[in-house]
């Protein structure tokens, strides 16, 4: 189960069958969901010399009719009225319609209509809705989803958006994959009720035309859990390579973002973090800082070997071997640039922000017992000073979800240090996450706590001292 | 992988609306197919481009149905894309040149009784012919970039960077068939010497074995020394085609150098989609702003006034030379 060539695999099709000059017009989610997994050389392989939004004014821009127009778009009716207005003025000599998702017939109708100059040569559905991050790893890029967590009184419309967004996403990932899944949900939560009520009336009665695949042995499984049941590993700072560069710094969509900070090269402003294109971001993505850390020492020792040798040109046979081999050269360069960049930048806001203490505490808080140290802690990074905002505000949640009911005085104590010591984070914050993800909200037994068996193994444990760094597994339950 | 064809249901729909609009509707010509992913008809707008342009793969699919539906805006393409395509008409000729090169090479270091002169010279036209034609094509490239048309400029540069990884491939190519070359010519021409020479100094140890030393050592030096004359000969030519290859893998070098500014490197930001087309974005509202900046300039601009005045000027005298001639 691969996701990133199954989308290639939509797009090489998409383009493969239309000959001569093309022009490739994407809609600003579909953008994301194309750069992840093409490049721009592979598209200019592909004789692809333009790359265009749908949101362009086409109206006032000149006809370029030697070019045949390819549209990727995701089936909304904004994308629909924009098509609208496309092909009744059409700029290209033909129009090849691609939707990421299942269309409706009246847009289909609407289509129709409006294609009077009949540039449309082909309408087809190829279900790439989704944005394949890592071989494993897809998300939907959905901003607005904590919307999930209001009450459905609050803004219907916007959780309805929502869970269609949500449906279409996991229905276009099976249909990409040619399976059809059991699924199963999360009994106590509405939102993953009806999350997996509407994608199983949608796969086995809506379409299931559509869905009608050959039965393998081993049958999908498609588990729909709320978050809000482990509020806690969200929560914790991260100490592998992917995740803390996601912590730290933030990727979006394989794009990692330095501009904000001082010291990183001019040609390091912006750069791409993807286990396919780099082959020591695969090997070390899910490796702990410190492995991580001697990895990138050992890489660019080799790599100044490999520059110091060629760097003697002892007759003319040097010079042309180097010549011819400047490319891969120049690419190594920029990769070990690439790479130093981050972790310098990472370990010198671990640094600053005494993330290895904080990060103590925090394990301490999710795996280990015993309230008055835990109460201890807290209070003396809260008073330190290089702990940044966010930080406090995070060990002061976790303290929350883990010591919710045994000492209510000691935990609006903190929750007045917080407000005092942080003008951005109020304590409405922390009780707004135990209202959604309290002791009450939560079923399983998050910090094996709850039953006698595992009470009693706690006290025996606590006994003798734990030294391993991180603790912290995530639970996943049958 | 599932997909779904909707254009029999589209055309259907179209045509049905065609219908209601104009009752006089033109039967189209479809032949879909409602095989996933199968070849819808394809209008080949023959004008545009050669049907034998494959410097990019084309499918097997390709059918060139020529549809009679009046074809609403038939554009021709603009000058540059002329250019472009005598750039890769130029690199589909040095591919197959190299083709034979690799021929010739193969022929010229086979083992042959002949002097093998034919095969040196047929090996350097060919290479002159290759160095012709990839320098002829990079410097049409650069003539392309030079050019500045606002409209298509990303097309072209697009078109550009693609033309400039071909070429760097087939010159990396060329460059390597070459150095190969040389390498088993420099391997043959001592392998030959030393051969020679060891079987020599056997061949001589062996028939003068039985004779007195001084003796031998005459007839090793005369017979020596013809067989050393013949083999510098050898030499001198060898190092002579070698210095030529030499020079050609120079020159191409230099070639390498100039493409590698244009092309992408891979893996890097700069081959994002979405950070191009972003950059797009970005530099079109540029130019917008500095559009309005310099219309705002130039109205303000003392000029504007200058010829108000004179033209308001030119009036005046107008009339009064007409009242002029009235009264007098």
């Amino acid at each position: 189960m691969v996701l990133i060539p199954l989308i290639r695999d939509y797009i090489d099709r998409m383009l493969q069958d239309i000959s001569g000059m093309k022009v490739l017009i994407l809609d600003p989610q579909t953008v994301g969901m194309v750069s992840v997994v093409y490049s721009q050389s592979d598209l200019l392989r592909k004789e692809v010399f333009l790359v265009e939004t749908v949101d362009d004014a086409s109206s006032s821009r000149a006809s370029m009719a030697h070019l045949k127009a390819v549209y990727f778009l995701r089936p909304s009716s904004d994308n629909v009225q924009k098509l609208r207005r496309h092909l009744s003025a059409p700029r290209f000599a033909e129009c090849h319609l691609f939707f990421s998702n299942i269309l409706k017939i009246p847009q289909i109708q609407v289509l129709a209509d409006s294609d009077e100059q009949e540039v449309v040569q082909q309408i087809q559905e190829f279900y790439a809705d989704f944005c394949a991050i890592d071989p494993f790893h897809f998300t939907l890029n959905i901003h607005n989803n904590h919307i999930y967590m209001l009450p459905t009184v609050v803004d219907p419309p916007g959780m309805q958006s929502f869970c269609d967004r949500a449906v279409d996403g996991i229905a276009s990932v099976f249909l990409a994959l040619k399976r059809r899944p059991v699924i199963r949900y999360q009994r106590t939560s509405d939102v993953a009720k009806r999350i997996a009520q509407e994608t199983s009336r949608l796969m086995y009665e809506q379409e299931s035309g559509l869905f009608d695949f050959r039965r393998t042995e081993n049958s999908s499984l498609l588990l729909v859990i709320d978050r809000r049941d482990d509020p806690v590993t969200p929560l914790l700072n991260q100490w592998t390579y992917q995740a803390m560069v996601h912590e730290l710094i933030g990727i979006e969509n394989n794009k990692v973002d330095l501009k904000e900070f001082a010291n990183v090269p001019k040609d390091q402003q912006e750069v791409v973090l993807s286990a396919v294109q780099d082959d020591f971001f695969r090997v070390n993505m899910f490796e702990n800082f410190g492995d991580l850390g001697m990895n990138v020492k050992r890489m660019v020792d080799d790599f100044q070997h490999l520059s110091k040798s060629s760097q003697n040109f002892q007759s003319i046979d040097d010079m042309a071997k180097f010549v011819s081999n400047y490319p891969e050269y120049r690419k190594t360069h920029g990769n070990v640039t690439k790479h130093v960049a981050l972790v310098s930048e990472m370990s010198r806001m671990v640094e600053e922000r005494k993330l290895m203490q904080v990060s103590q505490t925090e394990q301490e808080l999710a795996c280990a017992s015993g309230q008055a140290a835990a109460f201890e802690a807290v209070t003396s990074l809260l008073n330190n000073e290089s702990v940044s905002d966010i930080d406090r505000l995070r060990l002061v949640m976790l303290y929350a979800l883990r010591y919710e009911k045994e000492s209510p005085v000691q935990l609006m104590q903190l929750f007045n240090k917080l407000a005092s010591r942080s003008a951005k984070y109020k304590s409405g914050l922390v009780q707004f996450l135990l209202k959604q993800a309290g002791v009450d909200k939560r079923t399983g037994d998050l910090y094996g706590n709850r039953d006698l068996l595992n009470i009693a193994r706690n006290m025996a444990r606590g006994l003798k001292v734990d030294t391993k760094v991180c603790p912290h597994s995530y639970v996943t339950f049958a | 992988m599932a997909t779904r064809n909707r254009t029999p249901l589209f055309r259907k729909y179209r045509d049905a609306l065609r219908h209601v609009r104009a009752p006089a509707g033109a039967p189209s010509a479809s032949s879909s197919s409602s095989s996933p992913g199968g070849g819808p008809a394809v209008v080949e707008m023959a004008s545009l481009l050669r049907p034998d342009r494959n410097y990019a793969p084309l499918s097997t699919d390709e059918r060139s149905l020529l549809c009679s539906r009046g074809a609403a805006t038939v554009g021709l393409p603009p000058a540059w894309v002329d250019v472009s395509e005598e750039i890769s008409a130029n690199m589909q000729r040095a591919k197959t040149k190299m083709a034979e090169l690799a021929k010739a090479h193969a022929k010229a270091l086979m083992p042959s009784f002949g002097d093998g002169r034919d095969d040196q010279r047929a090996i350097e036209i060919l290479t002159h012919e290759i160095t012709d034609l990839l320098k002829r094509s990079e410097k049409k490239l650069q003539k392309l970039s030079m050019k500045d048309s606002s409209e298509d400029s990303n097309v072209r540069k697009n078109v550009q960077r693609s033309l400039a990884t071909d070429l760097q491939t087939l010159s990396m190519e060329f460059r390597k068939k070459q150095s190969t070359y040389l390498k088993q010519l420099r391997q043959q021409k001592e392998g030959q010497d030393g051969v020679d020479l060891e079987m020599n100094m056997n061949g001589s140890k062996s028939t003068f074995e039985l004779e007195d030393d001084e003796f031998e050592d005459v007839g090793f030096t005369e017979v020596q020394m013809s067989k050393l004359k013949k083999s510098e000969a050898f030499t001198r030519e060898r190092e002579r085609e070698i210095e030529q290859v030499a020079q050609s893998v120079n020159e191409l070098a230099q070639i390498m150098k100039d493409l590698s500014v244009l092309v992408i490197d891979q893996g890097t930001i700069v081959d994002r989609i979405d950070y191009n087309v972003q950059n797009v974005a970005a530099s079109v509202e540029e130019g917008y702003k500095q559009l309005q900046k310099a219309e705002r300039t130039q109205k303000k601009g003392g000029m504007v006034m200058c010829a108000t005045v004179l033209v308001i000027l030119i009036f005046i005298l107008i009339i009064l030379l007409v009242l002029k001639k009235i009264l007098f």
